[in-house]
């Protein structure tokens, strides 16, 4: 019987619980052809600097992510971005709730994709802000 | 004794705690757990961050028999937030000593990158007996880690299986860098009470 219950209970919860991932996000738009320092991005200006170190002839999506509270969170997002051939490098800066990747010149940057990436990881992007590097 | 040497004896002597019972898409994750009632080896597979399939091979100290479970974890609710992330999942598991050797129950969990609080419920039966199995557990961490740092947490777990008595409240040490986590707990009622996971 109390097996019951506990069945019954979950599965009411699990009924309702999803909906609340779909959270509201904003595509923050492009920065076309800016070399930004940063500060406009809400991101640690220093570990934006050490990332950009290198990078040449690509593109940043700064993503804004909610629901980073682990270094778990983090090696997830790493791994699933990795993945992608286009991708150059990835920071996940858990304090900020950023996620910094940079993309090959060639990558149309799209927010849904990036989105469902971040969800299969099971964290929630709510903006995106892209930069032409040059 | 060498690194490797001592990790691999933490890792069989260690375990009770499910930190993060699912992994993201496509993740696997090693555990094991040691506390006063039983030691356990589970592996689990995560086809998606909503649930985890495993095998989970039991030493059962109390009633003195060896078995494993077919297990499913599904991820009821998560809430995200900008500094939090909170947690409820259904878990079950059934024996491969036949049906009437199960358990069900949820497990949840609230953490930011501070606090953290979980608890957990199991109702288990075989041929002998049903019982519960609970526990609520609460963590602070002294300092705040970057991504990859070495990252410490102390806590409280208190617990409670009704083929024991009373409840059991002792202090708890969680580490975990990179892949790689670690968490005991001793208390002279229930000695060690211990979990090491690995992920991948």
């Amino acid at each position: 019987m109390n097996k019951l219950i506990i069945l019954s209970l979950t599965f009411v919860i699990s009924y309702f619980s999803f909906a609340e991932e779909s959270m509201n996000h904003d595509h923050e738009g492009h920065i076309h052809g800016a070399l930004v320092d940063g500060s406009n991005l809400d991101v640690d200006p220093e570990r934006y600097k050490e990332f950009m170190k290198g990078l040449e002839n690509c593109q940043i999506a700064v993503v804004s992510v909610i629901g980073m509270v682990c270094d778990f969170c983090a090696q997830g997002i790493e791994k699933t971005f990795e993945k992608d051939e286009t991708v150059k490098k990835i920071d996940v800066d858990l304090n900020k709730g950023k996620v910094l990747i940079a993309y090959s010149k060639n990558k149309k940057i799209e927010y849904k994709e990036i989105e469902q990436k971040i969800l299969s990881n099971g964290q929630n992007a709510t903006g995106l802000k892209v930069i032409n590097i040059n | 004794m060498g690194i490797k040497r001592s990790l691999l004896f933490l890792f069989f002597i260690c375990g009770v705690i499910e930190a993060r019972p699912i992994s993201y898409s496509g993740g696997s994750t090693v555990m094991s757990n040691t506390d006063n009632m039983r030691d356990t080896f589970y592996y689990h597979y995560s086809p998606t961050y909503k649930y985890s399939l495993g095998l989970e091979a039991v030493k059962d100290d109390y009633f003195k028999t060896d078995f494993s479970y077919f297990r499913l974890t599904y991820l009821l609710n998560r809430k995200n937030t900008r500094y939090s992330q909170r947690n409820l999942y259904f878990q079950s598991g059934v024996s491969s000593k036949g049906l009437n050797n199960n358990f069900i129950g949820v497990h949840g969990d609230w953490e930011t990158r501070r606090w953290f609080i979980g608890f957990g419920y199991k109702k288990v039966s075989n041929d002998i007996i049903e019982y519960d199995d609970k526990f609520l557990q609460l963590g602070v961490a002294p300092y705040l880690g970057e991504y990859g740092d070495f990252h410490t947490w102390v806590m409280v777990k208190s617990k409670k299986n009704d083929l024991l008595e009373s409840w059991s409240t002792f202090p708890v040490l969680k580490f975990f860098k990179g892949n790689f986590l670690i968490e005991f707990g001793y208390n002279s009622k229930t000695e060690w009470d211990s979990h090491v996971m690995y992920r991948f």
